[in-house]
C-alpha cells in the first residue's frame, strides 16, 4: 500500500518534524532521510498511513467524548513494530534504529511507547 | 565524597550501562545505609528485596515494567525492591522502643521508661493506631528516609540511582513476599551512562512556594547570602539544562539504539 500523499504532507508527520526540531535543534528529519523512509515503511507494513497509525492509538470515551490512550491498541501497534523490527533483517543495532525511529514518529504525537515494553 | 557535595550531585539517573554489573559489596553498602535510618518508633518497616535484572525471567521482567519506567527498569542492572511491612508494630509491640530505652536514646529525662513504653506507648499509642488508615502514610515516610540515605550511598560510591514504580503483582510472583507487604518503590541501580553533572539541577519550585514560617502563608525568608554559600558548598549547582545536554543524549541514545 502506497501512501496517498507525500508522507511529510501528513498532520502527524509535521507534529514529529516540529517535536525533533523542538527537542534536538536543526532538521532531523531533513538530517536524516532514513527516518522517514522507515516510517513509510512502517505504513506500508501495517497498511495505514502515519495519521491513522497515531489515531488507531487512541480511543474516545462514549460518556463524555474524552480522548485517552488504548492500552490494547498501544500494545497491538507494539507488537506490530516489534514485526516490523524483525522482517527488516539486518544487524541488530540497525533493526533496533528502525524500531526507534517508529516510536520516535509515536512519541512526539503524544502516543505512549517507551523502549522497554515493546 | 562531602555530604553537601553528595546532595548538590544526585540526580534521578536515567540512562545505566546494561553491561557492566555492581558490585555485591556496594549493593549491600547501600542497605547498610538504608538500615541505620531515622525511624520513629524504631520500628524499622522498611524492607528491601535486591535482585539482579540478568536472574529475572524474561517474562516476570516484562510484567515488572511499568509503562512509563520500562526502559530504567531494563536497562538498571541491579533492582532494589523496597516494600513496607505494616504489622511490626502489633509483632513487636513496643519492644523496639524498649532497644532505645536501654540503648541510652530514650530517656526518662523525656518520660521514657520500658514501664511506659509497656503500660501506655504500646496499648493507647501505638496499638490503636496500626488500625489507623493513616497509619501506613507515617510508616511510608520514614521508608522514604531509608530509602533517600541508600539512595546517597548509591552515588557516593559512584553508581547512579533512580526510583520507579513497579508491577506489584509481577513482584509478589518473583520475590515472594508476604502477603501484609506493601510495595513501595524500586531502586534501580548502575553504572550511569551521563555524565557527573547529568544536566544539571533539576528545576524545582521556588523556595518561598514550598517553604514557610510561622504559618502557612507566609514564606520563609530565603537569604541570599545562605544560597551564595550553599552555591560554592555545590550544594545548589548549575540549574539544568547545561550547555550540551542535548547532545550528551543524543549520544546516549544512539548507543543504546534509543527512539530521539
Amino acid at each position: 500500500m502506497g501512501l496517498a500523499k507525500p508522507i511529510t504532507d501528513y498532520e502527524t508527520v509535521a507534529t514529529w518534524s516540529k517535536g525533533l526540531r523542538e527537542q534536538w535543534g536543526g532538521d532531523p528529519l531533513a538530517e536524516e532521510p532514513e527516518k522517514l523512509q522507515t516510517l513509510a515503511e512502517f505504513c506500508d507494513f501495517v497498511g495505514k498511513d502515519p495519521d491513522e497509525v497515531v489515531a488507531f492509538c487512541f480511543l474516545r470515551k462514549k460518556a463524555t467524548g474524552e480522548k485517552f490512550g488504548s492500552v490494547k491498541r498501544r500494545e497491538e501497534i507494539a507488537a506490530q513494530i516489534k514485526a516490523f523490527r524483525a522482517a527488516g533483517g539486518g544487524s541488530a543495532l540497525a533493526g533496533r534504529r528502525r524500531q526507534s525511529d517508529v516510536c520516535s514518529f509515536l512519541i512526539h504525537n503524544g502516543v505512549l511507547m517507551q523502549l522497554g515494553v515493546i | 565524597m562531602d555530604y553537601k557535595e553528595l546532595i548538590g550531585i544526585r540526580r534521578s539517573i536515567r540512562y545505566f550501562d546494561p553491561e557492566r554489573p555492581v558490585e555485591r559489596e556496594k549493593v549491600q553498602k547501600i542497605l547498610e545505609a538504608m538500615r541505620i535510618a531515622s525511624c520513629a518508633v524504631n520500628a524499622q518497616w522498611n524492607h528491601a528485596i535486591v535482585v539482579n535484572r540478568a536472574d529475572i525471567p524474561p517474562e516476570i521482567l516484562e510484567e515488572l515494567k511499568m509503562p512509563v519506567a520500562a526502559l530504567v527498569q531494563e536497562l538498571a542492572p541491579v533492582h532494589i525492591y523496597c516494600y513496607l511491612d505494616p504489622t511490626v508494630i502489633q509483632r513487636f509491640k513496643g519492644s523496639r522502643l524498649k532497644e532505645l530505652v536501654d540503648a541510652g536514646a530514650l530517656n526518662p529525662t523525656h518520660g521514657w521508661s520500658h514501664k511506659f513504653v509497656d503500660e501506655f506507648v504500646y496499648p493507647q499509642v501505638l496499638e490503636p493506631l496500626s488500625h489507623s488508615p493513616i497509619y501506613p502514610i507515617f510508616a511510608a515516610f520514614d521508608c522514604g528516609g531509608a530509602g533517600t540515605q541508600g539512595l546517597l550511598m548509591a552515588f557516593e560510591l559512584g553508581l547512579g540511582a533512580c526510583w520507579t514504580a513497579f508491577n506489584t503483582d509481577a513482584a509478589k510472583k518473583l520475590l515472594g513476599v508476604p502477603d501484609e507487604w506493601i510495595p513501595l518503590y524500586c531502586m534501580n541501580v548502575g553504572y550511569s551512562l551521563e555524565s557527573r553533572e547529568a544536566g544539571g539541577q533539576r528545576p524545582r519550585p521556588d523556595f518561598a512556594e514550598l517553604y514557610h514560617e510561622g504559618r502557612y502563608g507566609n514564606p520563609f525568608r530565603r537569604d541570599p547570602t545562605v544560597v551564595k554559600e550553599l552555591e560554592n558548598d555545590k550544594v545548589l549547582t548549575a540549574p539544568a539544562p547545561l550547555p550540551g545536554r542535548k547532545e550528551e543524549i543524543r549520544k546516549i541514545a544512539r548507543k543504546l539504539g534509543l527512539p530521539d
